[in-house]
C-alpha cells in the first residue's frame, strides 16, 4: 500500500521534478567517473614511474571526491528540502484521512530509496561510458599511447559511489523525518496559502546601497590588478574581501535599485507583463540574494580555476617543447675548483654504469663564455625583461658547446652536420618566447664580439631545438662556436645524450632512471652535481603535473557549475509553482499563452543570467591577473582557453536554463 | 437597442456516451447593451458553467453565442485569447489580484497587455478610480487593502479597457455586507454612466436586487425571469426571494 504511494509519487516526480533526478544523475555520474581513473591503468601503456604517478593522482581525486561529496550532500539536502516543501499539502491530507506521522515516514523514506537507487544506477550506467572518454583524455594528457581499446568498468568506484551517495540518501532520509516530525497539520494544509510578505523597499537606502557596492567591486579589483596574486599579502586578502562584500551588497540592493530605474521609463515599464516580471524577479531576487552571491562566487571560482587550469597546460606544454629530443640525459657540474671528479666519463665507471651496444651515447662539453646574455642584448632589453632575467637566474655568463659535438647531437637526433667556418657562430635558444629581444636582435644585428674577436651569427632565427632533456628549465641559450675558439671558455658541465633505440627502449628506461635513482641517493659522492633526466621522466613531471590540475579543476569545475546552476533551477521551479495563483490570474484576465511563455522566458533568463554577468566581469579580472603569472606562454591561450570554458558553461548552465524554462511552461501550462 | 450578448439554444454535456450530464440544457436569452443582467439558481444548475461557456474559458456543446456581432463558439484558440482580452471583463469572487503589484499596476496590466500607449495607460486609470473611489488606494498593495478596496480595485481593472461586457461571479461573495453595498452601488453607477453591460452570477438575493433583469437557471435549464422594471428595490428583492423559495434548496443563502 505505501509502496504503492511511493512508487506513484517517484512517477509523478520524474516529470515535475525532472530537474532533481538529473542532477542526482549527474552528480553520480561526475563521481563514478573520476573515481575510476584507477582502472583505466590497465588499458594505457605506461612505464613503472608512470603507474606510480596514477595511484598519486587517484589518491588526490579520492581526497577531491570527499570535498565533493560535501557540496554534493548539501545540494542533494538542499533540493529535498525544495520537494518536501512542495508536498506539505499532500502531507496533509493523508494525515488527515488518518494517516500516521510514522507511516508517511514511511512513505518518504520507501520514495528516498526509490529515487536513490534509480538515479545511481543511470548515473553508474552513464559514468561507464563517460569513463571511457576520460581515459582517452587521461592518455592523451599523459602522452601514453592506447594499444588496444579495453572497455573498463571500475568496480571499486562504483562501490564508492554507491557508499557516499548511499549515506547522502541517509542523512537525506533523517532530515526528511525531522522535517516532517516539526510541521503542524494546519499549517500543512494551508502550506499554499502562504502569506507573500512583500519587503517594501526604500528607494533611497537601495540607491546608496548599490553605489556602494559598485565601488567597492572597482576598488577591489583595482586593488587585486595591482598587487597580483600575492596570496601572503594583506591588500590581497583585502581585496577578496572587498569583492566578497561588494558582491553581497551588489545582489542585496541590485533589484531594487533597478526597479527604480525601469520604474522611471514608464515607457519600459508598462510594457507587456513588464510590471509583472520585474515584480516577480525582483521578489526573488530580494529574497534569495545570499545564494545570488554563492552562486556568483562558485561560478567565478569555476571560470578562474578552469582558466589557471588551461593556463598551467600551455605553459607546460611549452617547457617541453623542444626539450625532449633524446632518450636520456645525464650531466655533471663543474661547481668546485678542486672537484674530485670532473669528467662524466670517469664518474660513470666510478659508479659502475654499464653501456649496451644496441644503445647510442654521445658525450658534450658546456663551456661557459666570458659575456652574460644582458651584455648580449643590454640594448634591446626593457627594464622589465632584465627583471624577469634577474628573477630567473638566466642573466649570468653565456653557455657554448662546439660544432663538432653539437654536429655528433644532431647525428643522434639523426638530422644533418653543420659546417661552421672560423669566423661563424650558431645561436640556439627559444628565449624569443620569453621577450621580443631577441628576435629584434637576430634581425638588426649580424656579429657577435667575443673577447674581442668578431663572430658572424649564420643563422638568422634561432635553432629552438635544446642539446640536452630536461624538464627543469624552460629556457635554454647557446652559442655553437667553432672548434677552433680561441677565447676564453671555462668548463661548465660535461655529459651525454643517450638514445635507447630499438631493442627494448622500456627496458633501457628502467635501467637508467633506476641508475638516476642510485645516484640520487649516494652519499660517497654527493658533493657532486650530476643531472640526469629520461624522456618518461621529463614527461611526467611535466605532463603529471598538467593531468593532476587538468583533472582536479574539470573534476571541481563541473561540480561547481552544476551545483550553481541546479540551486537556480530549483529556485525557479518553486517560484513559478508558488506563483501558480499569479499565473491563473494573468489567464483569466486575458492574458494570452504566448505573453505567458514570454514572462517565463524572462523571468528565468534575468534569473539565470545575473549571478553569471557579474560572475563573468570578476573573472575577467581574474583572469587579467592569473594571466600576469604565465603571460610569457599565454598569447595564444586566452582565446582558446575562453572558447572551451564557454563552451562548459553554454552546455551546463545553458542546459540547465533550458530545462528550467520547459519544465516552468509545463507547470503554468498544466495548471488549468 | 443593439443586441451585445445573444446566447442560442446552447447546450453543454460532460462524461461519455453511457453516462451523459447535461450541465446546459438548451438555454436562449439576450442581452442588450447598459443592461444590467443577474442570473440565479442553487449550486450544481449551471450556472457557473454557463458563465464558463460565455467567457470563453470552456466551449459549448451544440448552440452559438454571439457576443458584440462575433459568434465566439467558432474562434480559434489563438482569437479567443485575444477576444477575451479586448471584449471582455472579469470580476471574480476572489479578486484574482496579483499580490506582488500595486493597485494601480494590477490596473495598468490590463491595458498594458493591449498595448496601449503609456499616456493613455495613466489617464484611463486616474479616470477609473476616481468612479470607483479607489484613488488613494492606488499606490497600496492588496495585502494592505480591505477586501472591499480590493474588489474594487478588480471591477476597475474589469472596466479600464471598456469591454463590450462585464462578467462578475459572486463579486459579493467575499464581501461583509457594507462592502458588498459600496460594491454594488459603484456597479450601478458605473452602468447608469458608461452604460457598461454587466452579467452577474450570484446566488445572494440581496446582490441580485440590483440588476435589471434576473434569469433564474435549475438544472440547467431557464426556470423563471424576473424584470425589475418601475419596481423599488426592496420590492424587486421580495420577488427574488419568492422566486428561489419556489426554487428551493440554497434557502439560508438569503439571509
Amino acid at each position: 500500500m505505501f509502496s504503492k504511494i511511493a512508487i506513484n509519487n517517484v512517477k509523478r516526480s520524474f516529470k515535475d521534478y525532472f530537474i532533481y533526478f538529473i542532477t542526482l544523475t549527474f552528480a553520480v555520474c561526475i563521481f563514478y567517473s573520476f573515481n575510476s581513473i584507477e582502472a583505466q591503468n590497465s588499458m594505457l601503456e605506461m612505464g613503472k614511474s608512470t603507474t606510480e604517478f596514477m595511484s598519486t593522482l587517484n589518491t588526490l581525486i579520492a581526497g577531491a571526491s570527499v570535498f565533493v561529496a560535501f557540496i554534493l550532500g548539501g545540494l542533494i539536502a538542499y533540493a529535498n528540502n525544495f520537494l518536501i516543501k512542495k508536498r506539505k499539502r499532500e502531507l496533509g491530507i493523508y494525515m488527515t484521512l488518518g494517516m500516521s506521522k510514522g507511516k508517511i515516514s514511511r512513505i518518504l523514506i520507501i520514495e528516498t530509496i526509490l529515487i536513490g537507487l534509480i538515479s545511481l544506477i543511470i548515473g553508474i550506467v552513464l559514468g561507464i561510458i563517460v569513463s571511457q572518454g576520460l581515459s582517452i583524455l587521461t592518455a592523451k594528457l599523459l602522452a601514453v599511447s592506447i594499444n588496444q581499446y579495453k572497455f573498463i568498468i571500475s568496480v571499486s568506484a562504483v562501490i564508492k559511489s554507491a557508499l557516499y551517495f548511499g549515506i547522502i540518501f541517509i542523512l537525506v532520509m533523517i532530515l526528511n523525518q525531522r522535517t516532517i516530525s516539526k510541521y503542524k497539520l494546519i499549517d500543512m494544509l494551508n502550506a499554499s496559502k502562504r502569506n507573500e510578505k512583500i519587503k517594501l523597499n526604500n528607494p533611497l537606502l537601495s540607491i546608496v546601497v548599490f553605489f556602494l557596492s559598485i565601488a567597492m567591486l572597482v576598488g577591489a579589483y583595482i586593488l587585486i590588478l595591482k598587487v597580483g596574486l600575492e596570496t601572503e599579502s594583506i591588500l590581497f586578502l583585502v581585496s577578496i574581501m572587498m569583492g566578497i562584500i561588494g558582491t553581497l551588497l551588489f545582489f542585496f540592493s541590485l533589484s531594487n535599485f533597478f526597479i527604480n530605474i525601469v520604474q522611471k521609463n514608464r515607457k519600459v515599464y508598462f510594457k507587456n507583463l513588464n510590471i509583472f516580471v520585474l515584480r516577480q524577479v525582483n521578489n526573488k531576487i530580494n529574497t534569495n540574494f545570499l545564494s545570488m552571491t554563492v552562486i556568483c562566487l562558485m561560478i567565478f571560482l569555476t571560470i578562474t580555476l578552469l582558466f589557471t587550469m588551461f593556463s598551467f597546460k600551455g605553459s607546460y606544454d611549452k617547457m617541453i617543447k623542444g626539450n625532449t629530443s633524446f632518450d636520456g640525459t645525464i650531466q655533471l657540474f663543474i661547481n668546485q675548483e678542486d672537484q674530485k671528479v670532473k669528467d662524466i666519463k670517469e664518474y660513470m665507471d666510478i659508479m659502475d654504469f654499464k653501456y649496451n651496444d644496441y644503445e647510442k651515447q654521445m658525450f658534450f662539453n658546456e663551456y661557459k663564455l666570458n659575456i652574460t646574455i644582458n651584455d648580449l642584448l643590454s640594448e634591446y632589453l626593457t627594464k622589465q625583461e632584465k627583471k624577469d632575467f634577474a628573477e630567473n637566474y638566466i642573466d649570468g655568463p653565456m653557455s657554448t658547446i662546439k660544432v663538432s659535438e653539437y654536429n655528433s647531437i644532431l647525428e643522434l637526433k639523426g638530422q644533418s652536420p653543420i659546417t661552421l667556418s672560423e669566423e661563424e657562430v650558431l645561436v640556439v635558444s627559444n628565449y624569443e618566447q620569453m621577450n621580443n629581444a631577441l628576435s629584434i636582435f637576430m634581425e638588426n644585428e649580424d656579429t657577435i664580439n667575443i673577447d674581442n674577436k668578431i663572430f658572424t651569427i649564420k643563422n638568422e632565427v634561432p635553432i629552438k631545438e635544446n642539446i640536452v632533456t630536461t624538464g627543469s628549465y624552460l629556457n635554454f641559450f647557446y652559442l655553437v662556436v667553432p672548434d677552433q675558439f680561441s677565447g676564453e671558455l671555462s668548463l661548465y658541465s660535461t655529459g651525454f645524450n643517450i638514445m635507447f633505440e630499438e631493442n627494448d627502449p622500456k627496458q633501457s628506461e628502467e635501467t637508467f632512471s633506476n641508475f638516476l635513482n642510485e645516484i640520487s641517493e649516494n652519499v660517497e659522492y654527493s658533493s657532486i652535481e650530476v643531472i640526469g633526466n629520461t624522456i618518461e621522466l621529463v614527461h611526467l613531471r611535466v605532463y603529471g603535473s598538467t593531468t593532476m590540475i587538468v583533472f582536479l579543476g574539470v573534476y571541481l569545475g563541473i561540480v561547481f557549475l552544476v551545483s550553481s546552476a541546479a540551486v537556480l533551477a530549483l529556485q525557479q521551479l518553486s517560484d513559478i509553482s508558488d506563483s501558480l495563483d499569479r499565473y491563473k490570474s494573468l489567464k483569466k484576465i486575458g492574458v494570452t499563452n504566448k505573453l505567458i511563455n514570454k514572462a517565463i522566458l524572462q523571468q528565468n533568463l534575468i534569473y539565470f543570467m545575473i549571478p553569471l554577468s557579474l560572475a563573468i566581469i570578476h573573472s575577467i579580472v581574474g583572469m587579467i591577473v592569473i594571466n600576469k603569472i604565465f603571460s610569457a606562454y599565454n598569447s595564444s591561450l586566452i582565446g582558446s582557453s575562453s572558447l572551451t570554458i564557454s563552451l562548459a558553461l553554454a552546455i551546463i548552465y545553458g542546459g540547465y536554463f533550458y530545462a528550467t524554462y520547459v519544465s516552468s511552461k509545463n507547470i503554468v501550462r498544466n495548471s488549468n | 437597442m443593439n443586441n451585445i450578448l445573444s446566447v442560442e439554444k446552447i447546450e453543454k454535456y460532460y462524461g461519455n456516451k453511457g453516462n451523459i450530464t447535461k450541465a446546459i440544457d438548451n438555454i436562449s436569452f439576450k442581452v442588450d447593451k447598459g443592461e444590467f443582467v443577474g442570473i440565479m439558481g442553487p449550486s450544481g444548475s449551471g450556472k457557473t458553467t454557463l458563465l464558463n461557456c460565455i467567457s470563453t474559458i470552456d466551449t459549448v456543446t451544440t448552440g452559438h453565442i454571439v457576443i458584440n456581432g462575433q459568434d465566439i463558439t467558432t474562434l480559434k484558440a489563438k482569437n479567443i485569447e485575444e477576444f477575451r482580452r479586448d471584449e471582455l471583463g472579469f470580476i471574480f469572487q476572489d479578486f484574482n489580484l496579483l499580490d506582488t503589484l500595486t493597485a494601480y499596476e494590477n490596473i495598468a496590466l490590463a491595458l498594458t497587455i493591449q498595448k496601449r500607449k503609456v499616456i493613455e495607460i495613466d489617464k484611463f486609470i486616474k479616470k477609473i478610480a476616481e468612479k470607483l473611489e479607489i484613488t488613494e488606494v492606488l499606490k497600496k498593495y492588496p495585502f494592505q487593502m480591505s477586501g472591499g478596496q480590493k474588489q474594487r480595485v478588480a471591477s476597475a481593472r474589469a472596466l479600464v479597457t471598456e469591454p463590450s461586457l462585464i462578467l462578475a461571479d459572486e463579486p459579493t461573495g467575499a464581501l461583509d455586507s457594507k462592502s458588498s453595498r459600496l460594491l454594488l452601488d459603484s456597479f450601478e453607477k458605473l452602468n447608469k454612466e458608461f452604460q457598461s453591460t454587466i452579467l452577474m452570477v450570484t446566488h445572494d438575493a440581496f446582490t441580485a436586487s440590483y440588476a435589471h433583469r434576473i434569469l433564474f437557471i435549475k438544472d440547467g435549464r431557464i426556470f423563471n425571469e424576473l424584470i425589475r422594471g418601475r419596481d423599488t428595490r426592496k420590492e424587486f428583492f421580495n420577488k427574488i426571494i419568492e422566486v428561489v423559495t419556489l426554487l428551493g434548496g440554497d434557502i439560508g443563502d438569503v439571509f
